[in-house]
């Protein structure tokens, strides 16, 4: 099918979705959805390269992906909102409470990696429940409804631990930031299986569909989808990957921090727009959140490398995502005339 | 909301065992009666029209049968059995499916994701297959001969009137009982298709409920039809032995005249309003006109000869290629609408989309009207609630709008009021020029005439107007003048009784002005679009 060659760089826009009426370029399509994003992070990627020839060492890279992870599953839930023409700020609450959880109460052992696992999805996957009954069934704003479950877990988070401190089981910390087989980083990994699954979701009806409301809600509902379920399930699949992004954040900070998930909120909105991801919905993908993700994380490395101070790195970023989003306009204002 | 004790249907259900009945429907919203007392009934294998003015009960009662909208009492039955979806998922799973006036297609997926919503994944695999959809998408276009529109094409990419046709195609798919149409052609060049596809339904048994303002066209394909009017259905008249003036009666309570304005000098001496030479880009091909004061210049063309690129450019909203623009004989360079109004006497436009272009749905209608003028309406920056309904009250006795509405949101009232909130603006900016691009576009027959009446009383007082309409009737009551508009370019131009609908729809296909007309006049309204056909 012709949407292999696409499917992976262009998750941002399923081909499914985006095909135009005249049969558009292959080469031309890149551009359009991950394509972009993934350019600029291979450009970064030989800039890094270039000022540090270890880059490419598989340990390196591990910790390159180890410091990606936490934001990159934090982008990759929030896309789901931003697709459905939602904001969701529960994002810093859930992996606050899930990191000062797994501090607190430390389960040693792959067995208790395991259920330490379940308890951060069933965490997440509650407060996007609760979310997911507030936006959907009493058509509260997603961001003031999200805002307030924001305010409530950190709350709950300072509750259980009042200062930064405990300590994540060791199997959790060693393991999740190790490598298997001393090549594949398992950070790694679990994005991959991320990605893996929505390339499945996309595929669904819940996938169509959120597409669908996030374009044209009253459309959609007059088009039979069952517009309430289906912003219900967004919140609660956003809040088990929040949930996901809290353990690998814990796995790689060892520590408990009641505020560890205050920085990735307006991060993660950052790698949505830097993704080409609308924030008005209904356009873009979560694979392309993922890269946008990476590229602030590995934007953070150069500059360091650079020896640019770390206090421009805000600047840099910031900078970056402008860019970004001006060219990512323009690239598609081409294409429309095209 | 079931109230059936009494009603003698007991002994009439076998009778009428496949048909659609809503009997004492009524909603109301708050204070506002939207529907006070509806009875309808929809024979199946039989096109049923329902016909009123904007604002009569139309969309609610349709709303209600497609269970967007639950009814506050009133009892409907179909095939016998009671019917009272709660959601439009029930509604479908009963086969009631509506092809709705706003459209409800999703922008941004395809044509075959359209039309398989919500569920695009077969039986057995919760993954879609991509080709799978595809191919039954394609099956779908064919049995309604679409088959030039691709299957894969984003509904946001394809024309008005392909969205209307594919919005048609998907309720004739999903109607297996009861099929309603609501303003299916506002947006189609010809009406050949659609009565296909509606007799293919009939065919079917499908009851077919059909709602439109084009009065020739349901006599065409409609055999009775109910009238709705201030939320109450008047009656059921068959339509073979109703006349015209009996129904706009029962419509609007009154007879409705059809008046020519009389022809006037126009003072050719006086340097022109509006004048264009040699006007380029957004499909025109070297379009000139002038427009003097006191003047009223109708523009007819079928849908995508350029109009609308005239229309967008003369009001400041795209720039044009080339060719000058001189406003009371001045040239005028002007690069968005806020400076078309301030150039020179003004130029006013109203939009053709009333939703996207026209209102902002939640001020209220008095905001929306006086909104090119806020600055003059407040004191010292600070507008008060009342200010702004006086400043509204002028304009909107001018387009005989109610001023009861003038209170409310405007994305609550009628479409037809809401068009006169619109007219009342653009007449409201105090610009001497109005550019109206189909004025009249679905609304009904009471608010036409006061939007004809506003355009006369305006040109009256000296303003000029430039309208496009895609009904002739409407540009041979209205215009003093009229362009021809074909392929980018002035085709023809007609002078006073020159302006006849015959002589119209021969320019209008491009034909040559000294061979006979095309076709004869149709007896009734010949919507512009009706001839499109030949045009392909």
């Amino acid at each position: 099918m012709s949407d292999i060659a696409t499917a992976g760089a262009s998750g941002s826009a399923p081909s499914a979705v985006r095909s135009g009426s005249a049969p558009r370029h292959r080469l031309w399509r890149l551009t359009q959805g991950a394509g972009l994003i993934l350019g600029l992070y291979v450009l970064l990627y030989a800039l890094y390269a270039y000022q540090q020839p270890r880059a490419l060492d598989s340990y390196a890279i591990a910790a390159l992906m180890n410091n990606t992870a936490p934001l990159a599953l934090a982008a990759a839930g929030q896309t789901l909102v931003v697709l459905s023409r939602g904001f969701d700020l529960s994002i810093a609450g859930v992996i606050s409470l899930t990191n000062v959880v797994l501090a607190v109460y430390p389960l040693e052992g792959p067995g208790g990696a395991l259920l330490s696992l379940l308890v951060c999805l069933a965490i997440g996957g509650a407060v996007g429940a609760v979310n997911g009954w507030l936006v959907a069934y009493l058509r509260l704003q997603s961001i003031a409804a999200t805002l307030a479950t924001m305010i409530i877990c950190q709350g709950i988070a300072l509750v259980i631990l009042n200062a930064p401190g405990g300590a994540v089981s060791d199997w959790i910390a060693d393991e999740l930031t190790g490598r298997l087989w001393g090549v594949v980083p398992v950070s790694g990994l679990v994005v991959a299986v991320v990605i893996g699954l929505w390339l499945l979701v996309r595929r669904t009806d819940y996938g169509i569909a959120l597409y669908a409301i996030g374009a044209d809600e009253p459309a959609a509902a007059l088009s039979g989808v069952n517009v309430r379920r289906t912003r219900f399930l967004t919140f609660v699949a956003a809040g088990m990957l929040y949930g996901l992004a809290g353990l690998m954040l814990s796995a790689q900070t060892a520590t408990g921090n009641p505020n560890s998930g205050t920085p990735l909120l307006l991060l993660s909105f950052a790698a949505v727009a830097l993704g080409g991801t609308s924030l008005s919905g209904g356009r873009g993908g979560l694979f392309a959140s993922v890269m946008g993700a990476a590229t602030l994380t590995l934007l953070q490395k150069v500059l360091f490398s650079s020896g640019v101070s770390s206090f421009y790195t805000g600047l840099f970023q910031g900078v970056v995502l402008i860019v970004a989003v001006v060219f990512s306009g323009l690239l598609t204002r081409i294409g429309e005339r095209k | 909301m079931t109230d059936a004790t009494g009603r003698p249907d007991t002994g009439e259900r076998h009778l009428s065992s496949r048909e659609m009945r809503a009997a004492g429907v009524s909603k109301s919203y708050g204070a506002t009666v939207a529907l006070e007392h509806a009875d309808i009934a929809l024979k199946a294998g039989e096109v049923h029209a329902l016909l009123g003015e904007n604002g009569a009960g139309k969309s609610t009662l349709v709303r209600i049968f497609t269970g967007a909208v639950i009814p506050d009492r009133g009892e409907m039955r179909l095939h016998g059995e009671i019917y009272a979806p709660r959601s439009i998922i029930e509604a479908r799973k009963r086969e009631v499916a509506t092809a709705f006036q706003e459209l409800s297609l999703v922008p941004n997926l395809s044509v075959a994701q359209n039309f398989l919503l919500p569920a695009l994944a077969g039986r057995g695999s919760p993954l879609i297959s991509h080709r799978h959809v595809l191919a039954r998408g394609a099956e779908i276009l064919e049995r309604h001969g679409l088959t030039r529109i691709d299957p894969a094409a984003r509904i946001g990419d394809l024309p008005l009137a392909e969205r209307q046709r594919i919005e048609i195609a998907r309720a004739i798919e999903n109607a297996g009982r009861v099929l309603i149409l609501d303003e299916p052609t506002a947006s189609l060049a010809e009406t050949d298709w659609l009565f296909e596809q509606i007799g293919k339904a009939r065919a079917r048994g499908v009851a077919i409920l059909y709602i439109s303002h084009r009065l020739a066209e349901v006599r065409e394909i409609c055999s009775s039809a109910t009238v709705l009017r201030n939320g109450r259905s008047i009656g059921t008249v068959g339509l073979a032995s109703a006349s015209d003036g009996d129904i706009f009666e029962m419509m609007v309570g009154h007879r409705v005249e059809h008046a020519r304005r009389p022809a006037r000098a126009v003072d050719a001496a006086r340097t022109p309003r509006l004048a264009v030479e040699n006007l380029a880009g957004h499909g025109l091909r070297g379009v000139s006109l002038h427009l003097g004061a006191g003047e009223i210049l109708g523009v007819a063309a079928l849908e995508g000869q350029g109009q609308r690129g005239l229309f967008r450019l003369l009001a400041g909203l795209e720039t044009p290629a080339g060719g000058v623009i001189r406003v009371d004989g001045k040239l005028a360079a002007y690069r968005n609408p806020r400076a078309a109004l301030r150039c020179g006497s003004g130029i006013s436009y109203l939009p053709e989309e009333r939703k996207t272009e026209g209102i902002l749905a939640g001020l209220s209608a008095a905001t929306n009207v006086v909104l090119p003028l806020l600055p003059r309406v407040g004191r010292a920056g600070f507008i008060g609630r009342r200010d702004e309904e006086k400043a509204a009250q002028p304009s909107a006795d001018q387009v005989a709008l109610n001023p009861r509405y003038l209170g409310f949101a405007i994305g609550d009232l009628s479409g037809g009021n809401q068009q006169k909130a619109l007219m009342a603006r653009t007449l409201a900016t105090g610009a001497r020029t109005l550019l109206l691009f189909d004025p009249t576009r679905g609304v009904d027959v009471g608010t036409k005439e006061s939007i004809y009446a506003a355009i006369r009383a305006f040109a009256e007082r000296g303003g000029s107007v430039l309208f496009y309409s895609s009904e002739l009737p409407e540009i041979v009551q209205l215009a003093d003048r009229c362009l021809v508009l074909y392929g980018g370019q002035v085709f023809r131009e007609l002078q006073g009784d020159d302006i006849a609908e015959q002589t119209l729809v021969a320019a209008m296909i491009g034909h040559d002005p000294c061979a006979p007309a095309a076709r004869a006049p149709a007896p009734f309204a010949t919507p512009a679009h009706a001839v499109a056909e030949n045009a392909r």
